[in-house]
């Protein structure tokens, strides 16, 4: 309880207001960081306080009431804490239109999200386009260097110039040919490619037309799997093609 | 921290405030209605404390018309801040009997002292209540009664620190003691009132 016997001896007279300025700044720094001493100075003031009592004692005059009253007639107190009330004043605004700039931001942020999102979404779909796009270039690629490719060219008659066509052929790999000099067909006609296996019907290797140098192809058709090949030939049909050949031949290659 | 009376040996005390009114509120209620902006509070307060407040000016000044000034500042001072006063930190008897001496203390000595925050920063315990009339008579007594048992030097020192508002340097000076003589003056003369006035 006693912990600073250097300033409690002095605690009644800095209550009195009898230290020197720099005593009572010593001391009032000292009571800064000293809840204890606090306490005894507070409680000191309260003693000082009394010495007040001793004073003669003498009424005012009636006046000062007066004026008093006077006085604070149509001044209101003060509204606790001046500081924070004043705070709240200036913060109140300023925190509206805080939140009103949030909720713009929040809604830009929003917008922007979405756009986000939505470009995700269409690099994804772009991706995956490439993707198959890549397979496909690889297969293609695999198919042309694959050594037991077999490579057939397909003429027609003597024809000038010839209409020609190209298959690469690889029973597990798939299918590529390559047409050039075809003639072009009258509208509701198309080129259809055949694959005539060693055993059963032509297999349909799928539909195409040519461009203006007469130039078409197939690339990786659909097709049964292990179908060894005996000739493969391109025909007229009908637009959207048909399940057996019915029009003319106009390319025929025969397997090696 | 407010120890209004209810430590205090003196029974009447309750006895009279129980029976009192609402002109009678304690201090805390009454500094709320003043901060609510309530006059009649005000003037209840003023009817309490007044003429402490005002004793105590004039024997510090000697001077009737800037004492009454101290007055009107200080009950004008508590009318602005009412809302600043936090009972639990000190009592306001206890405040205004400060305030009155430290502001005559400053205008006997043309200090200009800063003491519209007092009542915030300036925490008062006093061991006794005087929100009664018929207390504080008796508290005056006492403590007077006190006052005249101490050694007639003591009591000088004392009454010169408290009521000039000197130091104990400036006390030395004006009575020709040794310094060291004065400040044991004081604390013995402390002392002294502790055990008389503590019940």
């Amino acid at each position: 309880m006693n912990g600073h016997p250097q300033f409690e001896e002095d605690l009644d007279l800095y209550a009195l207001g009898a230290l020197e300025r720099e005593e009572a700044q010593e001391l009032e720094s000292h009571l800064e960081t000293c809840p204890e001493c606090k306490q005894k100075v507070e409680e000191a003031r309260g003693r000082a306080a009394l010495l007040a009592l001793a004073a003669p004692p003498q009424d005012p005059p009636r006046h000062v009431r007066e004026r008093l009253l006077k006085q604070i007639a149509g001044r209101r107190p003060e509204q606790r804490p001046a500081r924070l009330a004043a705070f709240w004043q200036w913060a109140t605004p300023a925190l509206a239109a805080l939140s009103l700039v949030l909720a713009v931001w929040a809604m830009a942020l929003r917008t922007r999200n979405k756009e986000l999102y939505r470009q995700v979404r269409e690099l994804e779909g772009t991706q995956q386009t490439m993707n198959a796009e890549l397979t496909r270039a690889r297969a293609v690629l695999e198919l042309l260097t694959a050594p037991d490719t077999t490579k057939v060219t397909l003429v027609a008659g003597e024809a000038h110039p010839a209409p020609q066509g190209k298959v690469f052929y690889h029973p597990r790999r798939g299918l590529l040919f390559y047409a050039a000099n075809l003639p072009a067909l009258p509208s509701g006609k198309t080129y259809q490619l055949w694959l005539v296996p060693t055993h059963g019907n032509p297999i349909s290797a799928g539909i195409f037309q040519t461009d203006a140098h007469g130039n078409g192809e197939v690339l990786l058709p659909q097709l049964p799997a292990e179908v060894a090949a005996k000739a493969f030939a391109v025909t007229v049909e009908p637009a959207g093609g048909v399940p057996q050949p019915t029009g003319p031949k106009v390319l025929v290659g025969l397997t090696a | 921290m407010i120890r209004e009376g209810f430590e205090m040996e003196n029974s009447g005390t309750l006895q009279s405030r129980s029976a009192n009114s609402r002109a009678h509120d304690g201090d805390a209620a009454l500094m709320r209605r003043i901060a609510s902006g309530d006059e009649t509070a005000l003037a209840a307060v003023y009817h309490r404390y007044a003429k402490l407040v005002y004793s105590v000016a004039l024997r510090v000044l000697r001077n009737a018309d800037v004492a009454e000034e101290v007055l009107q500042d200080i009950f004008y001072q508590l009318w602005r801040s009412a809302s600043a006063f936090n009972p639990s930190r000190g009592s306001l008897s206890g405040w205004l009997l400060v305030c009155a001496r430290n502001r005559a203390i400053s205008r006997l000595r043309e200090r200009t002292g800063e003491l519209a925050a007092e009542l915030r920063e300036q925490t008062v315990v006093l061991k006794m209540n005087l929100e009664d009339d018929l207390v504080q008579t008796q508290q005056i007594s006492r403590v007077r009664a006190a006052l005249e048992k101490l050694q007639p030097a003591h009591r000088q020192a004392l009454e010169l620190a408290y009521f000039e508002g000197l130091t104990h340097t400036e006390i030395a000076r004006r009575t020709g003691e040794p310094l060291g003589t004065v400040k044991t003056r004081l604390r013995a003369a402390v002392d002294f009132l502790k055990r008389a006035l503590n019940p």
